[in-house]
């Protein structure tokens, strides 16, 4: 995968996490959405990212569940990430992207 | 065993990619992503799945948390990364000629590259020290090889195109232990403290040696 590619990732789990926290098959669903079914992330590249945008402090773990027996772990935006108190502002919506 | 049984099972396996703290961190939740994204019956991970698990694990391996700040370490670990490229193409190139000296000259050479990369971004100063005398010594090799043997071209049976790609990843090298000697990736290191706590723990050890004695 490119940098690019890896950017315009990370962007869209940025987006996916602006509208509150969410988990990591949450995560790609909602990516899915957003990208217009265009972007289908794999976990390997979706934890990754997470791990690196935790390790950068741009998001955090909000809290965790375990569903099924599966852990659930759901994260949001830290005020230090772009859009974290930005995108929250009233009057800033989200729109899908445009294809 | 149940089909997601199966599926569980060969999805662990490939978390095994990934190094041992990330996956106590992630395994779980990787793991019920997997699960959760697998259809009704999938007794296996497909293909691109696997392929972006591994590469994942591997990339994580190589570059095991070097922070953005750290920018000449990171540097310097891409570089060392591709370094390994050349002997890895040496290698792939011993196998389909099937030339036992190409095969483990490459694998040895790839290993050492990509060992060197971990090891910088594990922050090892051993790693730092040894790149800068791997890098004179290459130095001085070359340097004798090219000037002691008459002039490039026939140089101990080198062709000219090799002795190109010696020179340029003997360039890649020099560039990479340059990038870890400046102050900036000093930090990364021996970051503020560490050395304080050192010597405090020796400080604490020998007052303990020194209390036992008594």
């Amino acid at each position: 995968m490119g940098v690019r590619a890896r950017q315009e990732a990370t962007f869209l789990i940025l987006t996916a996490l602006a509208d509150g926290s969410q988990h990591g098959y949450g995560i790609i669903t909602d990516v899915q959405q957003i990208s217009g079914g265009r972007v289908r992330l794999r976990p390997g590249t979706l934890y990754t990212a997470l791990d690196r945008l935790r390790a950068d402090e741009l998001i955090g773990v909000d809290r965790e569940e375990v569903v099924d027996g599966r852990l659930r772990r759901y994260y949001r935006l830290t005020p230090r990430a772009p859009g974290g108190s930005l995108m929250r502002r009233p009057g800033c919506r989200l729109t899908p992207a445009p294809r | 065993m149940t089909d997601q049984e199966h599926l569980e099972r060969a999805c662990r396996r490939l978390l095994a990619w990934y190094p041992r703290a990330f996956r106590d961190e992630h395994g779980p939740e990787i793991l019920a992503v997997l699960l959760a994204a697998a259809r009704d019956g999938q007794r296996r991970p497909g293909l691109a799945g696997s392929a972006d698990l591994i590469r994942g694990g591997l990339w994580l391996r190589l570059v095991p948390g070097v922070p953005r700040s750290a920018r000449t370490v990171r540097a310097a670990v891409w570089l060392t990364c591709a370094g390994a490229v050349m002997p890895a193409a040496s290698l792939v190139l011993g196998l389909v000629t099937l030339s036992a000296k190409g095969i483990v000259g490459g694998l040895v050479v790839t290993a050492l590259w990509l060992c060197m990369a971990r090891a910088i971004g594990q922050g090892r100063n051993g790693a730092r020290i040894f790149s800068a005398v791997l890098s004179g010594v290459v130095t001085l090799a070359l340097a004798l090889a090219v000037f002691a043997l008459g002039g490039p071209g026939h140089v101990a049976g080198m062709t000219v195109p090799s002795l190109v790609l010696s020179v340029l990843n003997w360039l890649i090298g020099l560039a990479a232990a340059g990038l870890l000697r400046l102050p900036a990736s000093t930090a990364f290191f021996w970051p503020p403290g560490r050395a304080q706590a050192r010597h405090e723990a020796r400080m604490a050890e020998r007052a303990r040696i020194a209390a036992i004695r008594y």
